[in-house]
């Protein structure tokens, strides 16, 4: 099933940490938002394998925004 | 002199730039982004040219934006203020290039002091001290677990081209060598377009003194004094003063000698600030230059009376500066909090929009520096810097107290700030007996109040 990281604060994407393909873990950082100059660390809350990334530095991001689209373990 | 004057900058600091050039006959332009039209300077400078989206990478980011307004309107002088583009060797090539004078240090001095490696080098053959570490790049892990093995850890590992508190990664042992050197260069590629290090061995219980200087072309260099700043959160600064309590006038002689050494060497023009880690023993070294006018300039000029904004202006027309080290007076104490749109206790960033607002009492020994209305939002794009609140005092007590009843008084609604910490920080023991360090906020004020 897939399933989106989403954005937890407002500001801008500073990066996203993982690639395409990436195997992920429950609690593992995927991207970073730089809100009001501070970086935020986006964690996963469940596992699963990277098969989109959707954000991309300097976006800006609303609380909610997909980041990353994860197809799931279960 | 500069007749016309292009703020290329958001928030207090365009405030606090109009201010002067009002009082020089300069007329003024501001830039601004969507997110920033109701800002109250848009209104009060003569003109306002809108450069952008809300995304600073469109706006103040914007080479070429902010070089067309400035054509468009005339201006012979582009101010870059802190942050942004202030610093940028290109912007203030661009900026010359169209024929307007650029109120900073030359686009090729820029460009070369962006390595901080580069002026640690230059420190060094200068006999100035600076952090026990590498005076060049480290080229990958095994680099640092020699260095840590050598030197003791913990150690620094720092981004060559890094800057406002970011790119400074602690190495605990040599088994977190390989993950913390690989995510500092990948970092460092992704925000500064460098993933250079270098390494600096860990300077005990450091106290953070900065020293203010300006240069013209005329091979003049003074020095206004030092500003303490070692109250900091996520290494960056949130208390300023000056002077500091542990500088002694030996001390601040010698940290004058250095200043002038290093800039005169690189061929400085402009104001600018040096900064120095002073450790526990009382060694000074060279950390950086702050090529630019810096947040905590009010502190100074509430101490010695000079206008660093109108300093700046003069030498970049080409003035010779009109003050001898002789004519510098430090008189009374100057302290400064910054308030900023975050959590007092997790500094997580508060954007939101101002609900309500109320300023403290007018006091000519108080200054407030901010671009703040009700109404008006805090957007998550830029920097948490909402307003400076300055005291002056007689003496350091006189003006903390003073600085603490100020900020009793101000009130923000709607989104959270720092005015509660700051508040916190001045009433505890430790700082007002000065006995403060880099660690402060996270060891004695901790301690003090259980609740951080």
């Amino acid at each position: 099933m897939e399933k989106s990281v989403d954005a937890i604060m407002p500001g801008l994407c500073a990066r996203v940490v993982v690639e395409e393909g990436d195997k992920v873990s429950i609690g593992q950082e995927v991207a970073v938002i730089n809100c009001m100059k501070t970086e935020i660390s986006v964690a996963a809350n469940f596992g699963g394998r990277v098969k989109r990334i959707i954000s991309k530095e300097w976006d800006e991001l609303q609380v909610g925004d997909p980041m990353v689209i994860l197809e799931t373990d279960e | 002199m500069v007749k016309r004057l292009l703020i290329a900058n958001r928030g207090e600091i365009v405030t606090r730039i109009i201010r002067t050039c009002k009082k020089m006959g300069i007329a003024t332009v501001v830039v601004y982004s969507e997110a920033d039209a109701n800002m109250p300077y848009v209104k009060t400078a003569d003109e306002a040219v809108l450069i952008g989206p809300a995304n600073p990478m469109q706006s103040y980011l914007n080479i070429d934006a902010i070089i067309n307004a400035a054509r468009k309107t005339g201006a012979h002088a582009v101010h870059p203020g802190y942050g942004f583009l202030s610093e940028r060797g290109a912007f203030a090539e661009a900026v010359e290039a169209a024929g307007i004078t650029w109120v900073g240090p030359p686009p090729q001095v820029l460009k070369s002091i962006s390595s901080k490696s580069h002026c640690r080098k230059i420190a060094n053959s200068l006999n100035v001290p600076v952090i026990p570490g590498t005076l060049t790049i480290v080229e990958n892990p095994a680099a640092v677990i020699e260095f840590g093995n050598s030197n003791g850890w913990p150690v620094f590992l720092k981004l060559d081209k890094g800057g406002g508190g970011k790119g400074i990664e602690r190495v605990g042992g040599a088994n977190e060598a390989k993950k913390v050197f690989e995510r500092a260069t990948r970092i460092g590629e992704l925000a500064f377009g460098s993933g250079a290090c270098y390494l600096e061995t860990v300077v005990d219980s450091p106290r953070h003194i900065e020293v203010q200087f300006l240069a013209d072309n005329f091979g003049n260099c003074v020095c206004l004094g030092e500003r303490e700043c070692s109250v900091q959160r996520r290494h960056q600064k949130i208390i300023e003063e000056a002077p500091s309590v542990v500088v002694t006038p030996d001390e601040r002689r010698e940290l004058f000698e250095r200043t002038v050494r290093i800039i005169s060497k690189i061929g400085y023009r402009g104001a600018g600030t040096l900064e120095y880690l002073r450790s526990r023993e009382g060694k000074y070294f060279f950390m950086e230059i702050n090529a630019r006018l810096q947040v905590e300039h009010p502190v100074t000029e509430f101490l010695t009376g000079i206008d660093i904004v109108k300093q700046q202006l003069a030498i970049a027309s080409g003035e010779a500066l009109d003050l001898a080290q002789s004519g510098v007076h430090a008189n009374g104490h100057a302290i400064e909090a910054r308030i900023y749109a975050e959590d007092p206790e997790t500094f997580v960033p508060s954007p939101g929009t101002i609900a309500a607002l109320t300023f403290p009492a007018e006091d000519p020994k108080i200054r407030i520096d901010h671009a703040l209305k009700a109404g008006n939002s805090v957007p998550p794009y830029y920097d948490p810097l909402l307003a400076k609140v300055i005291a002056w005092g007689d003496d350091r007590a006189d003006a903390v107290n003073r600085l603490k009843q100020a900020l009793s008084d101000f009130h923000v609604e709607g989104v959270k700030t720092t005015i509660a910490l700051n508040i916190k920080i001045l009433g505890s023991p430790e700082f007002q007996s000065g006995n403060i360090d880099t660690n402060f906020i996270d060891t004695s004020l901790s301690k003090a109040h259980p609740g951080f």
